[in-house]
């Protein structure tokens, strides 16, 4: 067992910065709280830490304009805890490098397991996201066979830049898929590597999730680049290329 | 000071500007008249010309006055050529013609003394059908020889007077014209400005026409003005509420992850507080559905439509997906899918089921939703579309909404200049049909 994750939470509520931080904390988390974007710096310079929850609503400055400032000093990954489900503020949140984005309310189990999961992300980026930017971070777009995946957006586009809509267990089949190019996975490997990406979002078998997935990329008319290996799996036989 | 003057014309009230054209058309036409009366009474004919009248007329004068009463009809008639007619009226008081000519009696007179002593009348013909100069002599037995006669010259004073009496009809028209244009020129654009009242950003339409059309377009503007605020404002009223609850909502629902809160009250408020969660959603997505403020990117219509329907049939519900693996249209896609996801959900709700179609229609998407359901009355379909209107009034206890989802739907759909149809299918069940206009290649 490794020592407790330090997460630091930036809330202007108090009542709702006290039950957050006790949530988490039950979630075995260390928690530590700031009210303010000032708060804030005083404790990111003294102490590290693993992650930031951070409402996107604060007194002075907005949060956007915050994170901005800590994305050029810092590398920290961080969740953004909004009222608003408006989805200009969700995209341009992940746009500028925000890992989740939370929607009030949430239950306590539903805050650990975001949390969990992008701490969980942020250990195996490097692992299976291949080569890193100059930024030190992970490249945003993936190509292969002319689509298009922008991780942070979770979104495909075909060739002519047309959104191709996939479900949350699509998008993560496909991207696992998108990590080992060339290589066939049998159906346990990536039901293990997908379900690893968010928590229980494929509740359907693997099969059918790839038979989906494949019926989606051959939508642009070619034929799609994930063949079946009788007896043994699936495989991507595209050439995937990064950034 | 052309311009002056226009511009003081356009200054003026519908009143003033018909009077002044009426105005201008009498004087236009008493102009006209008076000219043309001068022209006719200074005519002069030429010399041969006038002698030829003279002399047809003395000639049928003498033979005339010595001719029986019973006989003169047929010898007039015998003496009429046809540039020289002849009849004769009644003793009295004959009609004179309007259009004297002074002149050219002087003329005749000056040839032939004689015509001179009886009563000789010459005009001009304002109908010319037997010939273009009238006139008539007194007979010395008090009978009148009435006569009509051509001479080439005479048609110009014709034409003139023809024109004299259609010019101030013609300019009456084409004033008319342009003045009715320029009131109702405005007047249109006022109309179309009015459709579009509070559908969008306010457009100030142009302040011109007439005075009391002015100050019409200027109010309307205003009124434009203040229905934008009051939107605005019943937007921002909205947002924040919307916003403002989130965060007691949020405190109340983590506060129900207490150790010390029975298992049933919590199930009980968690759902509670779904609900109230999912009232806000729906107020804020109807206040954004429009989403002016996202941009349109080319979407494939199809495979959003069959990764809603797996979404829901996944979730054990009874839907199915029937149309093109791929249609790609320009819209925005999170009001887009919204819609979509409306229109299968109510279809769930109500009609137990949902058959999800994206086909191509002419130069158009087209997204069917169908249902088995009991359809909706068709004298409540376009209360459907109305936000904030719930039909099933008995069972709306166990629905969350506000009534919001289909005019969500339509919101979503006109800003992307589509259109949302409903309609019960003879076979029974319900229709909804997204239209939207496709992607250019």
């Amino acid at each position: 067992m490794t020592a407790p994750q330090t997460i630091l939470l930036v809330e202007d509520d108090g009542a709702l910065r006290t039950l957050t931080a006790r949530a988490l904390r039950q979630s075995g988390f260390h928690v530590l709280t700031a009210a303010t974007g000032a708060e804030m710096w005083i404790t990111l310079r003294e102490t590290p830490v693993d992650l930031i929850v951070m409402d996107i609503m604060l007194p002075g400055t907005s949060g956007l304009d915050l994170f901005r400032r800590l994305r050029r000093e810092s590398d920290v990954p961080l969740i953004f805890v909004s009222a608003r489900s408006s989805e200009e503020d969700r995209v341009l949140g992940l746009e500028l490098g925000a890992d989740d984005y939370l929607i009030k309310p949430f239950s306590t189990r539903e805050l650990a397991a975001r949390v969990s999961a992008v701490l969980r992300r942020g250990s195996n980026t490097n692992e299976n996201g291949g080569d890193l930017q100059a930024d030190g971070r992970a490249p945003d777009t993936i190509h292969f066979d002319g689509w298009q995946v922008s991780l942070a957006r979770r979104e495909l586009r075909t060739a002519s830049g047309a959104i191709v809509d996939l479900t949350g267990a699509e998008f993560d089949l496909l991207i696992t898929f998108l990590g080992y190019p060339q290589r066939v996975l049998g159906r346990e490997r990536l039901m293990e590597l997908s379900r690893s990406r968010i928590g229980d979002s494929s509740d359907r078998s693997i099969d059918v999730l790839v038979s989906r997935l494949r019926r989606k990329l051959q939508a642009d008319g070619c034929e799609a680049p994930i063949v079946t290996v009788r007896g043994v799996g699936y495989m991507l036989k595209a050439d995937v290329k990064r950034g | 000071m052309t311009a002056r003057i226009v511009a003081i014309f356009r200054r003026w009230g519908l009143p003033e500007r018909l009077l002044t054209v009426l105005i201008v058309v009498l004087v236009v036409d008493f102009l006209a008249n008076s000219f043309v009366l001068e022209r006719v009474n200074s005519f002069e004919l030429r010399r041969d010309d006038a002698e030829r009248i003279a002399e047809n007329l003395v000639l049928a004068t003498r033979t005339l006055e010595r001719t029986p009463p019973a006989e003169r009809d047929l010898v007039a008639r015998t003496l009429s050529t046809p540039r020289f007619r002849l009849t004769l009226a009644s003793p009295g008081s004959p009609i004179r013609g309007a259009m004297s000519l002074g002149n050219l009696r002087s003329q005749v007179v000056s040839i032939a003394p004689e015509l001179g002593f009886g009563d000789l009348e010459l005009h001009l013909e304002g109908i010319p059908d037997k010939g273009n100069i009238g006139g008539f002599v007194r007979l010395s037995d008090d009978s009148v020889m009435v006569f009509h006669t051509h001479a080439n010259a005479a048609w110009k004073l014709t034409i003139g007077r023809i024109v004299s009496l259609v010019l101030p009809t013609l300019l009456l028209i084409a004033l008319g014209w342009v003045l009715l244009r320029a009131t109702l020129m405005p007047l249109q654009q006022l109309i179309s400005a009015s459709r579009h009242l509070g559908t969008g950003p306010p457009q100030p339409v142009p302040e011109q026409g007439p005075d009391e059309l002015r100050s019409l377009i200027r109010a309307l503007n205003e009124m434009q003005q203040r229905i934008h605020q009051s939107l605005v404002d019943r937007t921002q009223t909205m947002l924040a509420i919307g916003h403002d609850l989130k965060t007691p909502l949020a405190r109340m629902r983590l506060r129900l992850d207490d150790e010390s809160i029975g298992p049933e009250a919590r199930d009980g408020l968690s759902k509670d507080i779904e609900e109230m969660r999912l009232l806000l959603e729906s107020i804020q997505a109807y206040v954004e559905s429009d989403g002016r403020s996202m941009p349109q990117e080319r979407i494939d219509l199809a495979v959003m439509a069959e990764t809603l329907v797996d979404t829901a049939a996944d979730h054990g519900a009874s839907a199915t997906y029937h149309g093109v693996p791929s249609l790609v249209v320009k819209a925005r896609p999170v009001s887009i899918r919204r819609a979509l996801s409306n229109l299968i959900q109510n279809a769930l709700h109500y009609g137990g089921n949902a058959r999800v179609t994206v086909r191509r229609e002419g130069g158009a998407a087209e997204i069917i939703v169908d249902d088995d359901g009991p359809g909706i009355p068709e004298d409540r379909i376009a209360d459907a579309l109305q936000p904030f209107v719930r039909l099933d009034a008995a069972r709306s206890r166990d629905t969350a909404g506000m009534g919001l989802g289909l005019a969500i739907v339509r919101k979503a759909v006109a800003a992307e200049d589509g259109r949302l149809d409903l309609h019960n299918r003879p076979t029974g069940g319900l229709r909804a049909t997204i239209t939207l206009p496709l992607a250019e290649s």
